[in-house]
């Protein structure tokens, strides 16, 4: 029990406890081989279900979470992938009628929504969970690590610094016109949004101007130096390893073959 | 006395002409502190911006008898650090650690350095272990403070603050006159910009006064220059107002923060 009870607390941050660049790698490497699977081998992908899900237990987030936060991002996949049964051009399935429309639905058209929509659920899993477990300063941090392009980088963290600052600036703005604005003279308005979102852009212009002196006068020539602050443990390189091994398995269906060897009375195993 | 700071004819024109500085002259002495003091839109910032070589006007400028020109601002801005009116202009990192070691790296410092400096930074302000928070979401004080931090890091002997107090409330003020008196015991020279007359009466010891000509008026001690009230009436810096003790209206010169007799 004691064991046991060691072993629950030691890997249950171990996601959050590795090192950026070992979960970029791994996590990247996952979403390479869902996406270049062919969605004909449905195993496969079953098996990255129970991938990504057996990452959630070595995590503090829980599947509850996860699976909330991947129905946010759900609708927007559906919207984009709804038209393609229809769109897609091959043999009729059958049809689908909206009053006095009739529109044909074809199995390539089906295959192609259920290729869309099991690849970028899973994705979306995957991204949830490394955006559970790793900070965003952490990540683009493992990102320029892993020497990812700088300007890049640089652009991303101005983003996400700056782009609550801009909100909030906005919000300020809007709060302003209401409040001298009692619902008349609609034409008008357009006109205000025109001003407000001119004032707007003038009042970033000006602060990134700020910004870049700020920066030049604590020596910036182009280029932000890194300061290492992680350090790639056994740990990272044990994960990283069994997630490739995993993959290398599930991609040459190695791990789905042995899950169909029949042994006498391991009927666990046989369920797998 | 060392002059660490020697201005002589500063010039500056914005592009569309007007008139940021004219014919200013001061010197500062290593390790005073000198409260520049004027009414909104005399040039302070302007002087700052020309100090650290932001903006080129015409004049000489000398800084650790290094004459200000520009093949040597990164040598002069290694000596001499600047923190900004708005916090969130110096604050433009992800993370208050990164912003902190921001200036040390880019001085090619070793990590271990790096990350002493960053620490013993945000130890001064009052902010460890505050190293791995998101700068939006730090309060106003704790932003003016982290900004005085990525100062610090890089250890400069100089420091330029622009309004430092302004915004803050009378707690966070008093932390920040805390962090400036041990930086005055540190040896630092600094320069403020300020019409905060609380302030220059806290932490001054010499006090420079910028009329609205855009240029120096009056320099000198801080208790002979705010004990001259036509001088600070003049420039703005203190106003005439009524006010009520119980049932006594009357009207005075007042000055925001400075003790005053009835």
């Amino acid at each position: 029990m004691r064991v046991i009870a060691i072993l629950m607390i030691t890997t249950n941050r171990l996601v959050e406890n590795l090192d950026p660049r070992a979960k970029i790698v791994s996590f990247l490497a996952i979403i390479l081989c869902i996406i270049l699977t062919p969605i004909t081998r449905y195993k496969d992908f079953e098996l990255y279900f129970l991938l990504i899900l057996s990452l959630t237990f070595f995590s503090e987030t829980t599947v509850g979470q996860i699976f909330k936060r991947t129905c946010v991002l759900i609708p927007f996949i559906l919207a984009m992938a709804l038209f393609v049964p229809f769109l897609k051009e091959g043999q009729v399935w059958g049809y689908l009628n909206v009053g006095y429309w009739k529109f044909a639905v074809t199995y390539e058209g089906a295959w192609m929504f259920l290729n869309v929509m099991v690849k970028s659920g899973l994705s979306i899993l995957l991204f949830v969970l490394a955006s559970s477990t790793t900070t965003f300063p952490d990540f683009l941090k493992g990102l320029d690590m892993l020497r990812a392009p700088r300007l890049l980088i640089m652009l991303t963290s101005f983003m996400y610094r700056y782009i609550f600052v801009l909100i909030e600036e906005a919000r300020r703005l809007i709060r302003a016109r209401d409040m001298r604005y009692f619902g008349r003279r609609y034409k008008e308005q357009f006109l205000v949004v025109g001003y407000m979102v001119g004032g707007l852009f003038i009042r970033t212009f000006e602060r990134a101007e700020r910004i870049y002196s700020a920066m030049v006068l604590r020596g910036f020539s182009g280029e932000i130096p890194c300061v290492k602050r992680f350090r790639l443990s056994y740990k990272d390189f044990l994960f990283t390893a069994a997630i490739f091994i995993l993959l290398t398995g599930i991609v040459s269906g190695l791990i789905y073959k042995i899950g169909c060897i029949k042994i006498p009375d391991a009927r666990v195993w046989i369920g797998l | 006395m060392d002059r660490i700071i020697k201005v002589h004819n500063l010039n500056y024109r914005y592009p569309d002409g007007t008139v940021g500085l004219k014919d200013v002259n001061f010197e500062v002495v290593a390790g005073e502190t000198m409260v520049i003091i004027g009414a909104n839109g005399t040039g302070k910032s302007t002087l700052f911006m020309n100090l650290m070589g932001v903006l080129d006007g015409t004049g000489r400028i000398e800084i650790n008898g290094i004459v200000l020109n520009r093949s040597n601002l990164k040598e002069i801005r290694r000596g001499m650090g600047m923190v900004f009116q708005s916090p969130d202009d110096q604050l433009f990192c992800p993370t208050v650690m990164d912003d902190v070691s921001f200036g040390p790296a880019n001085l090619g410092w070793s990590s271990e350095g790096i990350i002493t400096a960053s620490q013993k930074a945000l130890l001064l302000v009052g902010l460890e272990g505050y190293g791995a928070r998101t700068s939006y979401h730090l309060s106003f004080g704790e932003k003016k403070r982290a900004a005085i931090a990525t100062i610090l890091s890089m250890n400069p002997n100089i420091l330029l603050l622009d309004e430092p107090t302004s915004g803050l409330d009378p707690r966070s003020t008093s932390k920040f006159v805390n962090i400036l008196y041990t930086l005055k015991a540190q040896g630092k020279t600094l320069l403020i910009v300020t019409h905060d007359i609380f302030l220059a009466q806290e932490v001054a010891d010499r006090v420079l006064v910028f009329s609205e000509e855009k240029r120096p008026i009056a320099v000198g001690g801080y208790k002979e220059i705010l004990a001259d009230t036509e001088l600070l009436l003049k420039n703005n810096l203190v106003h005439q107002h009524r006010h009520r003790h119980d049932a006594l209206i009357h009207e005075h010169e007042h000055r925001h923060g400075y003790l005053h007799e009835h």
